[in-house]
C-alpha cells in the first residue's frame, strides 16, 4: 500500500529497525462508527450571524460572517490564505474569541461549553502529546469530552480500528508518521460520537490512498447522521463529498449554497457542428442573442462550438432543429458547468479585482 | 427528541472529576516519559543511600564501614539517631532539596506550559474544560514532580532513620507539603513566563533570576534588620550611659556620639523599612525551607546552632562590621530573634501563597484572554 511504504519510507524504518513494517489497515468507514440517531434533521447545527473578529484591534480577520449548516450534511468552507477560515472554526471551538458573534452551535449560543463535549475537531497542524501512545491519546480526548472510562475505552479502540491504527495503537505518538498523526487525530475528534465534526485540513499529510479512505469516513459519518465541517484548500476534495460550501474571502462569505446552486449561473449548453456556424434569420438570432455565450471555433478540424447560457432546454433543442434544418451536421451536445475551482478562481479575482479598485480610488482620492 | 448522551446544560461534578484524572494521568505520563524525572529520583535515592552509609557507634564514625578518625563523634555525643538527623535536616534538606532537586524540578517541568501553548492547545481548548480549570489543574499536575521527589526522598529518609538510627520518625514527612509549597512559589512564576513568551529556556531564566531576586532581597533584609537592630540598641546603650553619668563634660563626648547614631538609625529604619516591604510582597524561600528544617529539627529534638553557641553575658560585640561599647551579642541576637519571632508561619506561608495566587491569576487572565 502506498500510504505504508511512504511511512516506511520517511520514519518507521529507521525508527524501528525491530519493529514490523507500518501495514496500516485500511480505513472501515461503515464498521464500527457508532450510528447517532439525531431526530433533528431539520434543524441547523450550525447557524451564524455577524461574526467578526478584529485582532489587536486593526486587522479585521472576520466582517460579520453569516452561515447556516444543516445537520446531517458535509458542508465545505473554501477560501485563500487569510481569508478567515480557520479563524471562524476557532471561533466556534472557543479556541478565539469572536469580538462580537450571535448564533447557536447545536442549538447552544457559540461559546456554549459544554455544548463541545458533542463537537469533534481536528485542527490543522495539530500536534498531540508526544509521551503519549495512539490509545492514550485518544481515551485522553476522550475524557475531556466527558466520557466514562468504560465508553472511552470502547469508542477510542473502535475509532482506531476505524482509521486503520489499530496495530500502532499501542506506540508513542512521537514515533508516527504525519499521516498517522493525521489518522490519529482523526479518531481523537470522533471518539465522543460526536454530533458535529469540524475537521481542518483532515487530509493534510496523507497519501492518495489515505485521502480516499478519510473521504469514505466523512460520507459514513454523513450517512449516520452526523454533520461535518469541512475546511480545506483542496477544493476537488471539498467538491467531491460537499453536499454545500461556502467561499470566504476577505473575511466575508462571499457565497453560499449547493454545488449546483453555486454554479447555476454559469451553466450553459455547448453543440458542436461541422463547419462554420450559420447566418440565422433575423426573428430565431434575436432569441438566440439574448442566452448566446459565444461561437468559437476549431479550425483545425473544420468544427464550430456554439455556446447557449440557458436552461432552457426547449431553447437548445429549437437550435438543434435550426441546425438539421439547415443540413449542418451536429457533432455533439453537452451540459457544461464550471468547476468549483473555476467558480473560486473567477471570485477570488473579482474581489482582488475590487479590492485594487477601492484601494486605487482611495489612492487617487486622497491626492 | 433523543438527546446525546454527552448532552449537558452544565458541567456536573462528576464530569470535572473525569477530565481532572485524565489531566493528572497524562501529567505523571509526561513527567515518567522525561530522562530527567528519573535521573532526580535516582539521586534522590544517593544521597539518601550516602546518608545511610555513615555509621556511628560509640567507638567512632564511620562511612561504609571505614572508620574516620574524628575524635569525641561517638553516639555519646549523637544520641538515638540524632546524627541522622542532623545530616537529613542539613544537608538533604537544607541543601538538595532546597537547591539541588529544585532546579531539577524546574528544568523538568520548564517546557510544561510552553508545550500547553504551543501544541495541543487548540485540541484542548476546543474540548469543555475552562481555561483557569485547565491552568490551574495544569499547575497543580506540574507540582506533582515535586510531590513524588519528595515523597520518595521522604520514605527512604524515615526508613534510614529508622532501621539505621533506631528511630520511627514519623515527622519525617512533613517535607512533603512544605517543599511542595515551596516549589509552587517558583514554578508560578516560571509558569507563567511560560505562558506568555512560549519558551522553556526563558521561564527557567526568568524563574532562576526570580530566586536569586528573592535571595538578594533576603540577604538584603537581614543585613538591613541586623544593622537597624544594632543602632537601636546603640541608641539605648549610649541614653542609658549618658544618664548614668554625671558631668556635663562626661556627657558631652557621647551626646555627640548620640546624635550621630540617630543619624545613622534613621537610614538604617528607611533601608530596613524599604527592604522589608519589598520582602513582604515576594515568596520567602529562606523561610519556607527554614520551616522544613525547623520542624525537622524541633520532631529531631535537635538543638539550633544559635542556641548552643551562647555567648558571655556582659561581652561586647567587637566583631565584624558592626563594633560597639554598649551592645552586647547576646542581647543584639535576643533582639533580633525576637524581631523574626514577630514574623510567624502565617505571615511566610500567606503573604507567599498570596504572592502566588497574584502570578497565577495574572496568568489564568492572559490566558482567558488570548487567542491561539
Amino acid at each position: 500500500m502506498v500510504f505504508g511504504r511512504v511511512v516506511d519510507w520517511l520514519h518507521v524504518g529507521t525508527i524501528w529497525q525491530r519493529r514490523p513494517p507500518y501495514t496500516p489497515r485500511p480505513m472501515n468507514a461503515n464498521a464500527a462508527i457508532p450510528t447517532f440517531d439525531s431526530d433533528l434533521a431539520n434543524d441547523l447545527a450550525i447557524d451564524l450571524g455577524g461574526v467578526t473578529k478584529t485582532y489587536s484591534g486593526r486587522v479585521q480577520a472576520l466582517q460579520g460572517v453569516a452561515m447556516q449548516v444543516r445537520r446531517g450534511e458535509i458542508f465545505g468552507l473554501l477560501g485563500p490564505n487569510g481569508a478567515g477560515k480557520s479563524t471562524l472554526v476557532k471561533i466556534m471551538t472557543t479556541i478565539v474569541r469572536a469580538t462580537t458573534a450571535t448564533g447557536t452551535i447545536l442549538g447552544a449560543p457559540v461559546g456554549h461549553r459544554p455544548t463541545l463535549a458533542r463537537i469533534g475537531y481536528l485542527p490543522e497542524h495539530h500536534r498531540f502529546p508526544q509521551y503519549l501512545t495512539g490509545r492514550q491519546c485518544v481515551e485522553f480526548f476522550g475524557a475531556m469530552s466527558l466520557m466514562r472510562r468504560s465508553a472511552r475505552r470502547t469508542r477510542a479502540a473502535e475509532m482506531l480500528d476505524v482509521v486503520g491504527m489499530a496495530a500502532w495503537a499501542d506506540r508513542r505518538v512521537g514515533t508516527y508518521s504525519k499521516g498517522m498523526q493525521q489518522r490519529t487525530g482523526l479518531a481523537a475528534a470522533l471518539v465522543n460520537d460526536p454530533e458535529l465534526v469540524i475537521l481542518d485540513e483532515p487530509t493534510d499529510g496523507v497519501d492518495p490512498v489515505g485521502r480516499r479512505e478519510i473521504r469514505d469516513v466523512l460520507l459514513a459519518m454523513r450517512d449516520q447522521g452526523r454533520t461535518v465541517f469541512l475546511n480545506s484548500h483542496l477544493l476537488g476534495e471539498v467538491e467531491q463529498v460537499s453536499d454545500r460550501v461556502a467561499i470566504m474571502l476577505k473575511g466575508k462569505v462571499e457565497r453560499s449554497g449547493s454545488m449546483s446552486e453555486l454554479t447555476h449561473d454559469s451553466r450553459k449548453w455547448c453543440v458542436t457542428i461541422q463547419g462554420e456556424a450559420p447566418v440565422w434569420s433575423a426573428e430565431f438570432g434575436a432569441v438566440l442573442g439574448a442566452v448566446l455565450g459565444g461561437v468559437s471555433s476549431a479550425r483545425d478540424e473544420g468544427r464550430s462550438v456554439i455556446e447557449l447560457k440557458t436552461d432552457d432546454l426547449a431553447l437548445v433543442q429549437g437550435l438543434i432543429d435550426r441546425l438539421r434544418a439547415q443540413g449542418i451536421a451536429i457533432v455533439g451536445v453537452r451540459e457544461s458547468r464550471e468547476s468549483l475551482e473555476d467558480l473560486f478562481m473567477r471570485l477570488v479575482r473579482d474581489v482582488d479585482g475590487r479590492t485594487k479598485a477601492v484601494g486605487a480610488g482611495n489612492i487617487t482620492g486622497g491626492r | 427528541m433523543q438527546k446525546h448522551e454527552l448532552y449537558r446544560d452544565k458541567l456536573t461534578f462528576a464530569d470535572i472529576v473525569v477530565q481532572t484524572r485524565a489531566l493528572f494521568v497524562a501529567a505523571y505520563r509526561e513527567l515518567n516519559a522525561r530522562k530527567l524525572f528519573w535521573v532526580a529520583l535516582v539521586l534522590n535515592a544517593l544521597v539518601i543511600g550516602a546518608i545511610a552509609a555513615i555509621g556511628i557507634d560509640e567507638t567512632g564514625i564511620s562511612v561504609f564501614g571505614y572508620q574516620l578518625a574524628i575524635p569525641g563523634v561517638t553516639t555519646k555525643l549523637f544520641p538515638d539517631g540524632k546524627l541522622y538527623k542532623v545530616i537529613i535536616s542539613t544537608v538533604g534538606v537544607g541543601f538538595w532539596l532546597s537547591w539541588l532537586s529544585t532546579i531539577l524540578a524546574l528544568l523538568s517541568t520548564a517546557s510544561m506550559f510552553p508545550d500547553l501553548v504551543t501544541g495541543g492547545v487548540d485540541t484542548m481548548l476546543s474540548k469543555p474544560v475552562g481555561r483557569t480549570r485547565l491552568i490551574v489543574t495544569k499547575f497543580t499536575t506540574g507540582l506533582l514532580f515535586t510531590a513524588l521527589q519528595v515523597s520518595v526522598f521522604a520514605v527512604l529518609a524515615f526508613l534510614v532513620l529508622g532501621v539505621r538510627g533506631g528511630v520511627w520518625e514519623i515527622g519525617v514527612f512533613v517535607v512533603v507539603p512544605l517543599m511542595v509549597v515551596f516549589f509552587s512559589y517558583l514554578f508560578a512564576v516560571q509558569a507563567v513566563v511560560g505562558l506568555v513568551t512560549r519558551s522553556p529556556i526563558a521561564s527557567v531564566i526568568v524563574a532562576l533570576l526570580f530566586w536569586i531576586f528573592i535571595f538578594l532581597i533576603h540577604a538584603g533584609e537581614q543585613f538591613t534588620l541586623f544593622g537597624s537592630t544594632f543602632s537601636r540598641l546603640e541608641i539605648a546603650g549610649i541614653e542609658k550611659k549618658i544618664a548614668s553619668l554625671q558631668t556635663e563634660e562626661a556627657k558631652s563626648g557621647l551626646v555627640l556620639k548620640l546624635e550621630d547614631q540617630r543619624a545613622t538609625d534613621s537610614n538604617w529604619q528607611l533601608a530596613h523599612g524599604i527592604f522589608f516591604a519589598v520582602k513582604t510582597v515576594i515568596p520567602k524561600t529562606t523561610e519556607t525551607a527554614g520551616l522544613v528544617t525547623r520542624s525537622l529539627a524541633v520532631a529531631a529534638d535537635i538543638g539550633s546552632e544559635d542556641e548552643a553557641e551562647g555567648d558571655d553575658e556582659n561581652a561586647r560585640r567587637q566583631r565584624g562590621f558592626f563594633r560597639s561599647q554598649f551592645v552586647t551579642e547576646r542581647k543584639l541576637k535576643a533582639a533580633i530573634d525576637e524581631e523574626m519571632a514577630k514574623r510567624p508561619v502565617w505571615w511566610v506561608v500567606g503573604t507567599s501563597f498570596a504572592f502566588e495566587c497574584v502570578v497565577l491569576l495574572f496568568g489564568a487572565w492572559y490566558f482567558r484572554r488570548r487567542d491561539f
